[in-house]
């Protein structure tokens, strides 16, 4: 395994990490309907 | 809390005009009594996708959808709906809020044409604050089939309003309403709610109190509406006078009102909510004509059945039944399909796109073994989880879920809660995350932690695809029995940790309520399929976002230390071991599964996919076959789904006779199902899945709790008794059926 391949790895774990961070927490898991506060974001994202 | 939809849709009645520069903006309300169709009414108009169900209590929240229509601009505000202005539930209180502080142009007062006595009680509250309304006579068209004859024109006279008589769901009279709300604004002095008279006694005493607040709070008399600020102070309303900072004492309203209290003998809030009553009954009387003979309508006869008091429940048991044989029956052929696709073509084409870039073979592992193994595992049960919504979205829009709640009202008050607390429970079959923000809609927060600490018992659709793999290796036979077992073991659970809290945390007695049963009515194909999607796409969401993610963590996981020969030795292999004699006793003591399940808190059906990544076989194990042509794979991927199609659309009428999930399993669909009836029993299968049932609420529900309850301690609880209910009953269900001797 080279430098570039851990540089590679390292790059994809962060980016998993924040994707986990935003679905999960940011987006509050994209559940369903305006219930799930995520109209906020919505109007905010527009 | 509000969303700006832009109109779209070209079925919505606004978007059927062409849009010219909008020269002011109106505001309008849409008030009414739950199950008006008043969310139903703003999707039509609008184009929104605002959720409809055919029970009380659906729109918790204002909401809004913003239109052009004629060169204005409309702004629809969906309120919550609410019986009364009094504030005693959170959604009285956001709906009175608004019209008080917000003052909008107009209101669009929906009133169900059906049950119009208790409707216009609201209406009667409405004209109190002088905002211009715009009568929706809804659900026309099941009115004038009860032979009901509503005088709209003498109900405009006697209201001061403007009537429209309207079919939200057929939008029926939306034209003449937006038509009626745009003159309304233009011309507000066109329409005046009318002052309803309450009588003598109340109107001389109100008359004094507005003259008081006049004199001592002139602020006040231009801010509010003063005949509803007078009786608002004469009926003590807390909430008015803790936002005033001034008391009733301070006016000297009790000398005001000290006739009015001695001649009927009751507090003011009492008489003045038989004055309302009053105007209601009477305009009733007026405006409409009943036929002479009322025939037993479809809907008493079908409950004279479905809420019959031995019957009710057993009834509801057997819809339960039928609805999950047919989930599995219908998806089946979808399943394989999805399964088929994403084990051959789909994972050819993702190694293909590796080889291409030539990419090192740890990432051409990572997306075969990690991606395709975890997700794929997952995407395999979209179609069942979309059958279950389907199915759920018809029982709720036709009515049956209100029903549902009520024949389970006894079991409630025996925990200490009423039916009402069943509809978020109901919502938790879905999603448990909804199901939380449902329970804003009781009354009290000790109703609303009970419920909540109880909705995870509920299984929700992300428990599927663990059920059916583990159902489909060891119970083909008996499938929708055996996932039936589940979700009544879930709310059996629910029953008898509702009495533990309510002998322990929360102890009290359910307070009153009265809930309203909706008609029966056939929901439109339209809006099923609308409101499955609704519920649906958000398990592909989590697919594509953290399944995702959770998937090329487990990969890294398995992975590491680099180089490492064996799973079992890997960073998971290894936490796996340590958790995993914990789960000895309940007979699936393996580091596979205790791995599987600790992933899963993030989202349950990343069991599913850790088990899928820990038993696929690593990249280049596998023989090396002749690939078949990129051209081959997609004519196959076409074909095979309308086959699927079609065998889906069998079972729907054979469902009672074909043998769902049986045991003439397709090669592919072996795999992960070989390894699990290699390692697990039926009877540890049968624990696992219960383990998966009651154990933690996901990630997500703890996030809704803590932002719905402000605390982490309503978590923290329902973490500590759902591990220990959950370890408990897998225990029992496996050491008690290896002593007697069942599915070892």
């Amino acid at each position: 395994m080279g430098f570039s391949d851990i540089i590679w790895m390292g790059l994809i774990i962060a980016g998993t990490l924040y994707l986990l961070y935003r679905s999960v927490w940011k987006k509050k898991g994209h559940c369903a309907g305006c219930d799930s506060q995520t109209c906020e974001l919505k109007k905010s994202n527009r | 809390m509000s969303v700006e939809f832009k109109v779209q849709s070209s079925e919505s009645v606004a978007a059927g005009f062409s849009l010219r520069s909008a020269k002011k903006t109106v505001t309008v309300a849409v008030a009414g009594n739950p199950n008006s169709g008043k969310s139903t009414l703003i999707n039509a108009i609008a184009g929104t996708r605002l959720h409809v169900g055919n029970w009380p209590g659906v729109t918790v929240e204002k909401k809004e959808a913003v239109f052009e229509y004629e060169g204005t601009r409309i702004r629809l505000v969906d309120l919550p709906g609410v019986y009364s202005l009094s504030p005693y539930t959170q959604e009285e209180i956001i709906t009175r809020d608004y019209l008080v502080h917000e003052m909008p142009d107009a209101i669009i007062n929906v009133v169900d044409a059906t049950n119009l006595e208790r409707n216009l009680y609201l209406t009667v509250q409405l004209l109190e604050l002088e905002i211009p309304v715009v009568m929706a006579l809804n659900i026309y068209d099941e009115a004038e089939k009860k032979g009901y004859a509503i005088d709209a024109k003498a109900m405009e006279e006697a209201l001061g309003v403007t009537v429209v008589p309207t079919v939200a769901t057929r939008k029926n009279g939306l034209y003449e309403l937006l038509k009626a709300v745009i003159k309304l604004a233009d011309h507000p002095a066109s329409r005046h709610p009318k002052k309803l008279n309450y009588g003598e006694d109340i109107e001389s005493a109100a008359r004094i109190v507005e003259s008081l607040i006049q004199d001592g709070y002139p602020s006040l008399a231009e801010k509010y509406p003063q005949r509803w600020l007078a009786f608002k102070l004469m009926e003590k309303d807390d909430h008015v006078q803790n936002e005033l900072t001034i008391t009733s004492d301070a006016l000297s309203i009790e000398e005001a009102v000290r006739h009015l209290k001695k001649a009927h003998e009751e507090d003011v809030e009492s008489i003045m909510a038989d004055a309302r009553y009053a105007q209601a009954a009477g305009l009733t009387r007026e405006v409409l004509k009943r036929p002479e003979l009322r025939k037993m309508e479809l809907t008493e006869k079908i409950d004279k059945i479905a809420l019959n008091r031995f019957l009710g429940i057993p009834l509801f048991l057997a819809a339960m039944w039928f609805m999950f044989k047919l989930t599995f029956d219908v998806s089946k052929p979808l399943g394989d399909w999805m399964n088929t696709m994403t084990s051959g073509p789909f994972k050819r084409w993702a190694e293909a796109v590796v080889g291409l870039i030539h990419a090192p073979s740890w990432m051409s592992s990572l997306v075969t073994d990690g991606v395709i193994a975890g997700v794929g595992s997952v995407l395999v049960f979209v179609p069942v989880i979309f059958a279950m919504m389907f199915f759920i979205t018809f029982l709720e829009g036709s009515g049956y879920m209100a029903r549902a709640a009520f024949v389970m009202d006894r079991a409630m008050h025996a925990i200490g809660l009423h039916g009402k607390s069943f509809i978020p429970m109901l919502l938790g079959f879905g999603c448990n995350v909804p199901a939380i923000y449902a329970t804003r809609t009781l009354e009290n927060q000790r109703d609303k932690a009970l419920t909540a600490l109880l909705v995870p018992l509920m299984s929700c659709g992300a428990r599927l695809p663990v059920y059916v793999i583990f159902i489909g290796a060891f119970f083909p036979a008996h499938a929708g029995t055996v996932l039936w077992s589940l979700y009544v073991m879930g709310i059996a659970l629910a029953i008898v940790m509702g009495l533990i809290f309510k002998k322990t945390l929360f102890k009290g007695e359910a307070p009153m309520f009265i809930m309203e049963l909706p008609p029966y009515r056939m929901p439109s194909m339209r809006s099923l399929l609308i409101h499955t999607w609704e519920k649906g796409k958000h398990f592909l969401i989590k697919a594509g976002t953290y399944i995702l993610a959770v998937s090329i963590l487990v990969w890294f996981l398995l992975n590491l230390p680099w180089g490492v020969e064996n799973k079992k030795d890997s960073y998971l292999g290894q936490v796996g071991q340590v958790a995993a004699p914990v789960l000895k006793p309940l007979g699936f003591g393996n580091w596979e599964a205790a791995s599987s399940l600790m992933a899963g808190v993030i989202a349950k059906e990343i069991v599913v996919g850790t088990m899928g990544e820990i038993y696929v076989k690593t990249t280049g194990e596998e023989k090396k076959t002749e690939q078949p042509a990129f051209t081959d794979d997609l004519k196959e991927l076409g074909t095979s789904f309308g086959a699927a199609l079609v065998d889906s659309a069998k079972n729907v009428f054979s469902t009672l006779k074909i043998t769902s999930l049986s045991a003439e399993e397709d090669e592919q669909r072996a795999g992960l199902k070989s390894v699990i009836q290699s390692t697990f029993t039926p009877l540890s299968a049968y624990a696992f899945i219960t383990f998966v049932l009651l154990y933690m609420p996901c990630v997500v529900v703890a996030i809704a709790m803590r932002q719905e309850f402000g605390t982490w301690k309503w978590f923290g609880i329902a973490f500590a008794y759902q591990m220990a209910l959950a370890w408990l009953v897998a225990f029992v269900v496996y050491q008690g059926g290896t002593l007697l001797g069942i599915g070892g």
